[in-house]
């Protein structure tokens, strides 16, 4: 098709911001700009929507491909094309991102311009990500993708938002920087930045073992992975609602979606040398955090480690290397990708409306509040895995594919599951059940907006868990060809 | 007979001199706008007949590339300078013809620096360089730092012309000759002469660990002075510091090429280490060029890649970048005078859209990040580097420009997140504004269409 529609979804949004910003901010209203960046990201989403249509999932390797040189001395290309692995990670992102300014019209009153166009770069930055086929493409919107979520955690944060944006900032670029060096060592020797030309190239041994540990520097950092994620509580809990969903939602699967598509086939050799090593991270990472959750008295910090227990299951599930192991993991990612983003806009909902995030505050909420306690059992009990929910499926594929390597791993990862239904199920009662708070009584129930996009998000739920077909028959040839 | 054709740009900037001299004294302002003309009129006349100057001489192409292409570079980023000093200077009051003329000699000296293919040229021209960046320093003439800078400039940099001249001599002593071209045979004494003249070099450069005075000096000297410091001069130094480089084949001499090594590691680190803390934001700006000269040293090692492009096209972000800084640090004062500390920034976000938003692209340029500039320049240096087998300066490269990141986000967070404390007047200099409002498209829209200024650089070495 030579319609350049992933050139056009990855301008819409900054042609928007470029638009928004030359107008001047002194005569809009803070809801008009609102409108017209919801505007321009559903459209955005629709136009996305002709991705899975236009796709044909009977051919291999990449569709939607456009070329055009670039930086021509060194044969580095604007190369860009989708397959199914990025697909389902595209729609996710344009799903999320008129949601996050959809749940910000009430919350972000100053400043509101800047807010939608960081939202807008940002968006256009993700999808670059995903599209690229180009190495050195790729980093640049891998890395771009910092600046607007620093700008927005640390003009719209909390408190403590200067540390928390900075570690974030910091943390995240000191992982990349050794995926550069590791990616400029490989167009040198490859003599171009094509992944497809890469994945064909078999380095010596040795050399393997360093370029995948700097590419896993980088995506472990992002994904994030037990000893480096430290940064993400801080950054969840000091971000806006907005900012805490795209960061859950779509930010954290960067990484995922980095091993996926350029580790496993880039270094065979190595991501079998390592398994060992991410299992044993994974399996630290699922029991360490969730334990840790259980004991969170701050609602934001207690999702974002839950978090890093789910994306756990991603890792080991990826790692596997077995076409159910990675489609499970890739099942995850998306399923954590909606109902973290949902959980993250749940506990904004009730931090609008009370200002603190503390569980012992809230109690007996379900007296006040009934719509709002049934969305959020809908999204607890996705989260938690019960069979007929998008959780269900990811948890299910991945447990069952670590049998193959080792009933060890699969006793970790399963204990995993079970505290992570007991962290979920207390927070739940914490806020929902118990006598009623005398000044939570005023608490109004949800808007119609806030209705409206917790039903998408929940009948997105139902719908993988009661239909996963939908998504396998996506991914299933694109990972295949990735994992051997 | 001596060929004179070869001289001309020289020849014209003096011409310029005499005419600034006599001129000035009756209209400063019409002398000042003349050396503009004359600058742009000196780029035309190199871009178009550059190469016929120099086609007499036996020089091989690469090297009448390289004279060109940096001469080129000095005369635009002079006119641009002389463009934006008017205004900083009158409001100092210091708005006097002589500083042109200083400025002139600079150019001039770095002129002959730069072609000098003798050290002792090469000496004239560095020194008539350094003594009018002496008297830059010290313009300010009633404000004791200015002079402090001054005198402290002047006095290491006469410590660091002895170790060259003293240098060439040792060399002249081995050799019995004074080219730079026709040097090999080299004994251990000519090997002490070149580091001599190397470390001399460094100085000028302000390479780590012979930096002590870049942060003093950049910082007691009118802010108009930091930016030509920060900008030409060194340039020409480090083109002639790379022609060393090039033609002696210090990369084949074990010893010489160590201490190359070891100044880029110590300059990457001690521009990050120095810049951590510092308040002021001249000083910062001083550390982490001696960071970036780490960069470009990297670059000068490794020129056998991708010729001297990568280094160029570093040069030529870094100066787009250094005068789009200054252009809107010169255009913000505080009430009691010139503004110095990084906390004045703060809420500039909200008294100035354009100024903000144009620092915040420098700041992320000079950090590296994607998609700016900045980061293709890295980009192509770190690509050289790993080609050439600097692996573990390479690593010391990218950690260290992690750590400059947190500097560099520290200014933006000032601006961006920090309410004012103090109000900032705003100068108003519509020149001033053109010039980082250009300098910030020309880095932020470089990445769309890359293609003219490699082009540039990429013809010129062909």
């Amino acid at each position: 098709m030579s319609f350049p529609i992933l050139s056009l979804l990855i301008l819409t949004p900054i042609i928007g911001a470029l638009t928004l910003s030359l107008s001047s901010s002194t005569q809009l209203k803070n809801k008009t700009i609102f409108l017209s960046g919801l505007w321009i990201t559903t459209g955005e989403f629709f136009l996305s929507l002709l991705l899975p249509i236009f796709y044909d999932k009977s051919k291999n390797g990449y569709q939607f491909i456009e070329f055009h040189t670039w930086f021509d001395k060194f044969d580095i290309n604007y190369y860009v094309g989708v397959d199914g692995v990025s697909i389902p990670l595209i729609l996710l992102t344009t799903f999320l991102v008129p949601i996050c300014l959809l749940c910000s019209i009430n919350s972000i009153q100053n400043r509101a311009k800047e807010f939608v166009i960081y939202f807008l770069l940002l968006e256009s930055f993700i999808i670059g990500v995903f599209v690229s086929i180009d190495l050195v493409i790729f980093y640049v919107f891998f890395e771009a993708v910092l600046i607007p979520m620093f700008l927005i955690i640390g003009i719209w944060g909390g408190e403590n938002r200067l540390y928390a944006t900075f570690k974030f900032f910091l943390y995240t670029l000191a992982g990349s920087v050794l995926m550069l060096l590791a990616i400029i060592y490989i167009i040198s020797r490859v003599k171009s930045g094509n992944i497809e030309l890469i994945s064909d190239f078999t380095f010596d041994q040795q050399i393997e073992l360093v370029l995948f540990l700097c590419f896993f520097a980088s995506f472990a950092v992002k994904v994030p992975m037990f000893p480096f994620h430290t940064w993400l509580p801080d950054a969840h809990v000091q971000a806006p609602t907005s900012g805490s969903v795209i960061l859950a939602g779509v930010l954290l699967k960067l990484g995922a979606y980095g091993f996926i598509r350029l580790s496993l086939p880039f270094f065979e050799y190595a991501s079998i040398y390592f398994q060992p090593m991410i299992f044993a991270l994974s399996c630290v990472a699922i029991v360490y955090t969730s334990i840790v959750a259980l004991r969170q008295l701050d609602m934001k910090k207690m999702i974002a480690y839950s978090s890093v227990a789910h994306m756990g299951f991603v890792t080991i599930g990826i790692f596997t290397l077995t076409q159910d192991g990675v489609n499970g993991a890739y099942f995850q990612m998306i399923s954590h990708g909606i109902v973290s983003a949902a959980l993250f806009l749940i506990v904004g909902v009730v931090y609008e409306r009370h200002h603190t995030r503390m569980i012992s505050d809230y109690s007996g909420v379900t007296n006040v509040m009934p719509k709002y306690s049934f969305f959020f059992m809908v999204f607890m009990l996705s989260s938690v895995g019960l069979p007929g929910t998008s959780g269900f499926v990811g948890e299910f594929l991945v447990i069952m594919s670590t049998i193959s390597v080792s009933v060890y791993l699969t006793f970790f990862t399963a204990i995993g599951v079970i505290l992570g239904a007991s962290y979920m199920l207390l927070l739940y009662k914490n806020i929902n059940f118990g006598d009623l708070k005398s000044d939570i009584k005023q608490l109004a129930d949800l808007t119609n907006i806030e209705i409206f996009y917790f039903s998408c998000l929940a009948f997105l739920t139902m719908l993988l868990g009661i239909y996963p077909k939908l998504l396998f028959e996506m991914i299933n040839k694109s990972i295949s060809l990735s994992i051997i | 007979m001596i060929n004179l054709f070869q001289f001309i740009p020289e020849i014209f900037i003096l011409s310029l001199i005499l005419i600034t001299l006599c001129f000035g004294l009756f209209n400063k302002d019409r002398a000042i706008s003349l050396n503009t003309l004359g600058f742009i009129l000196l780029s035309i006349l190199l871009l178009n007949y550059g190469k016929d100057f120099y086609s007499s001489t036996q020089m091989s192409l690469n090297t009448i590339n390289l004279f060109v292409l940096s001469k080129i570079i000095l005369s635009i980023g002079s006119v641009v300078f002389i463009l934006l000093l008017k205004r900083p200077l009158k409001n100092e009051n210091l708005y006097r013809y002589e500083y042109v003329l200083f400025l002139l000699f600079a150019i001039l000296g770095s002129f002959v620096l730069i072609s000098s293919n003798n050290f002792l040229t090469a000496f004239i021209g560095l020194e008539l360089q350094s003594l009018s960046l002496y008297l830059m320093a010290a313009f300010n003439t009633k404000n004791l730092s200015s002079n402090e800078a001054g005198i402290k400039y002047f006095s290491l940099g006469a410590l660091s012309s002895g170790f060259l001249l003293f240098g060439i001599s040792m060399i002249y002593y081995d050799t019995g000759s004074f080219n730079i071209q026709n040097l090999d045979n080299f004994t251990a004494i000519s090997e002490i002469g070149l580091s001599l003249v190397l470390i001399s070099l460094f100085f000028k450069v302000s390479a780590a660990p012979f930096h002590i005075w870049t942060p003093d000096v950049y910082e007691g000297s009118p802010t108009i002075s930091t930016l030509f410091f920060a900008t030409l001069p060194k340039f020409a130094s480090l083109i002639f510091l790379f022609r060393v480089y090039q033609e002696l084949n210090i990369s084949d001499i074990k010893s010489l090429n160590y201490i190359f090594q070891m100044v880029c590691a110590i300059s990457l680190l001690v521009g990050v280490y120095g810049a951590i803390t510092q308040k002021v934001i001249k000083r910062l700006l001083a550390f982490s060029s001696i960071n970036h000269i780490g960069f470009m040293l990297l670059g000068i090692m490794s020129y056998q890649f991708m010729s001297e492009g990568t280094l160029f096209f570093y040069l030529i972000i870094y100066l787009i970048t250094t005068f789009g800084i200054f252009a809107v640090l010169l255009n913000l004062r505080t009430v009691d005078g010139e503004f110095i500390k990084i906390s004045q920034l703060n809420g500039l976000r909200f008294t100035s859209n354009s100024k903000s938003i144009s620092m915040l692209v420098f700041f992320f340029s000079l950090a590296g990040i994607p998609p700016f500039a900045g980061f293709f320049a890295k980009f192509f240096i770190l690509s050289a580097s790993i080609n050439d087998g600097f692996i573990l300066l390479s690593i010391i490269a990218v950690l260290s420009s992690v750590i400059a990141a947190f500097y560099y986000l520290t200014i933006i967070k000032n601006m961006f997140f920090n309410k004012s404390e103090i109000e900032l007047l705003d100068d108003n200099n519509k020149t001033g504004k053109v010039i980082f409002i250009s300098s910030g498209l020309i880095i932020t829209l470089y990445f769309i269409y890359p293609d003219p200024l490699i082009n540039l650089v990429d013809n010129l070495f062909k």
